[in-house]
């Protein structure tokens, strides 16, 4: 297949309850630094049911066009189904990049979107490099403690999958793109799989990949009992709990709460990690975040490494005291 | 039930892997181990044997150190194993990969006349974590997918599978023969015996190489992979901040608390 004969860069805007998810967006700025570099056009794909808000919010961001499969039977995330439909748009709108987040949907989708196509693919790029058309694509290798650039070649199409919080969310655009409805049909022999059930465990859904504020816990915090400090400090925080691998096998808390390299990879504006020692399964999945603070009894722990302020304490103890002083400061806000 | 799961050796991901001084990933002195997530894999379909019977057939694509991985899949639940071996399929991307297991689970079933029921892969590989060679091979073989498992049961042909989302789980059923990835499951994989070991070494472990797999295989190799890796970089190191240990945990909450005021991280 020729190389660039195509024109655009489209990217896939998740939506999760009709909302875009962080990342949807991020990928706009990668999918406009892109398309500026190459001189080319942005459009931005939604798929779902009552999309009109989340539509016009992404038309506002910067994308050239914004096309919209909005039907009561894509209410629902069905993996045969987006691919279905995405490969359709694909087809349709011939781009030269395809951008989705690396969520669960995007590793599922996108390789046998690139496999579809015949084109190479590239997972969880945390940085772009951008010349006349030509893209180096960096992602992490061994848990992150290594980068790999890479570049798609022979590819009608280059695929990626993004990483959440590796790129900022584009500003509000001057203009606001044409929105245009399509209805995308998907084959019914190509609906191979069934949900029978979705069960839902948990009683608020865990949304780690878009917190602002994340407060996890290790093999440190040494009990279920005392895991629920890091529970009411993040309550306190308006934030999300978080869990090293350790913690969870325990059994403190679900495995949902995972951060790190076999969990989620987040990028918050704070992380607070209790007891944690730090290894690189762990880090790899949070060194992304804007700030960091740590609480580790042993002085010489990795997680100090990354952390802008560390507490040398028991975080038992500290937690309490912590939660204090968090108290008083906003009291005096 | 004919059961094939499909491995990768890789860098014991225990271990932090830096650059060499040529700019290439130091893995002297790594160990090389089964990818962690096709460890899972094995186990699930290893109990899944165990409750409905059949036998597992596990097969990777590599060089000749990838015997040992095989040899402790043989020790803790496969009955045969093959390593996908040529020089024409070294450096192929995922797709590349994908065609030659596709085209060896053909070549297995042409030979013992028992199609598989199902094809287990891990998730992701703990080195590259691209997660793309089990979905691909799922489009290759046109055969259903379902990815990020962590149980699965089968009964009158069809496969339900646990499936992990953000919420809980979800049940998806589907026909099998199918492809599925498998993430963490809530049990541990069993490890190898004295006796399971002695007996692993002794089954055979047949190469199957380009010429075995015919003309259908497609482009493989270095020279047909999509994507190549131009350059390696170590990330940035963050500049560690600042450590504070005071009397009390009191006073050390208090300072910290102060400096992320004044960070504006509260």
């Amino acid at each position: 297949m020729e190389q660039n004969q195509n024109q655009n860069v489209l990217a896939y805007v998740e939506t999760a309850g009709g909302k875009p998810v962080n990342v949807g967006l991020e990928l706009l700025t990668l999918a406009r630094t892109i398309a500026d570099a190459a001189g080319q056009k942005v459009t931005a794909a939604l798929i779902g049911s009552g999309l009109d808000e989340a539509a016009q919010r992404v038309a506002a961001l910067g994308a050239d066009k914004v096309v919209v499969v909005d039907d009561p039977a894509y209410t629902a995330f069905s993996m045969d189904e987006y691919t279905g439909v995405l490969e359709q748009l694909v087809k349709d709108e011939k781009p030269a990049v395809f951008l989705m987040g690396n969520t669960l949907q995007g590793k599922g989708i996108v390789p046998r979107l690139a496999a579809r196509f015949e084109s190479g693919c590239v997972a969880d790029v945390t940085a772009v490099s951008a010349q006349d058309g030509a893209v180096r694509w960096t992602t992490p290798r061994f848990g992150g403690t290594v980068l790999a650039e890479e570049v798609i070649e022979n590819s009608a199409v280059q695929f990626a999958t993004v990483r959440t919080g590796a790129f900022p969310k584009p500003e509000a655009a001057q203009n606001t793109a044409p929105v245009e409805k399509k209805t995308v049909l998907v084959p019914a022999d190509s609906i191979r799989t069934k949900i029978r059930e979705a069960v839902k465990e948990l009683t608020e859904s865990v949304n780690l990949e878009d917190a602002d504020v994340i407060v996890s816990g290790g093999r440190g915090m040494g009990s279920a009992e005392n895991f629920k400090l890091v529970e009411e400090l993040a309550a306190l925080l308006g934030g999300v709990v978080g869990a090293t691998r350790p913690a969870i096998e325990e059994g403190w808390v679900s495995r949902a709460h995972q951060v790190g390299q076999s969990g989620k990879i987040v990028a918050p504006k704070l992380y607070i990690a209790c007891g944690i020692s730090g290894a690189t399964q762990h880090v790899s999945g949070m060194s992304s975040s804007g700030f960091v603070v740590a609480i580790n009894k042993d002085e010489d722990a990795a997680i100090f490494d990354v952390a802008n302020v560390g507490i040398i304490g028991d975080a038992v103890k500290v937690i309490p005291a912590m939660i204090e002083e968090i108290r008083k400061a906003k009291a005096e806000v | 039930m004919e059961i094939l799961v499909c491995i990768k050796q890789v860098p014991d991901d225990a271990a932090e892997i830096r650059l060499k001084a040529d700019g290439t990933p130091d893995l002297d002195g790594v160990a090389q181990v089964v990818n962690a997530f096709d460890t899972y894999a094995l186990e699930m379909a290893t109990r899944l044997k165990e409750a409905v019977g059949g036998e597992i057939t596990v097969i990777s694509v590599g060089g000749e150190g990838v015997r040992d991985a095989l040899k402790t899949c043989l020790a803790v639940g496969a009955q045969h194993a093959f390593l996908l071996t040529d020089p024409a399929f070294e450096g192929s991307d995922s797709l590349g990969k994908a065609r030659i297991l596709a085209a060896a689970k053909a070549k297995l079933e042409e030979k013992s006349g028992k199609p598989f029921d199902l094809i287990f892969c891990g998730l992701e590989a703990t080195d590259k974590a691209t997660g793309q060679t089990g979905a691909q091979l799922a489009e290759l073989l046109n055969l259903p997918l379902i990815t990020n498992l962590t149980d699965i049961s089968y009964e009158n042909g069809t496969v339900t599978a646990k499936q992990e989302t953000d919420f809980g789980y979800n049940l998806i059923d589907s026909a099998a023969p199918c492809v599925v990835t498998v993430n963490t499951p809530a049990y541990t994989p069993r490890y190898p015996t004295i006796k399971s070991k002695l007996a692993a070494k002794k089954m055979p472990i047949d190469p199957i190489s380009l010429a075995d797999l015919g003309e259908g295989l497609g482009k493989v190799g270095e020279k047909a992979a999509l994507t190549r890796t131009v350059r390696f970089a170590e990330p940035p190191q963050k500049v560690a901040g600042v450590k504070i240990k005071e009397e009390t945990c009191e006073d050390s909450a208090r300072r910290a608390v102060a400096m992320m005021v004044e960070a504006k991280a509260l």
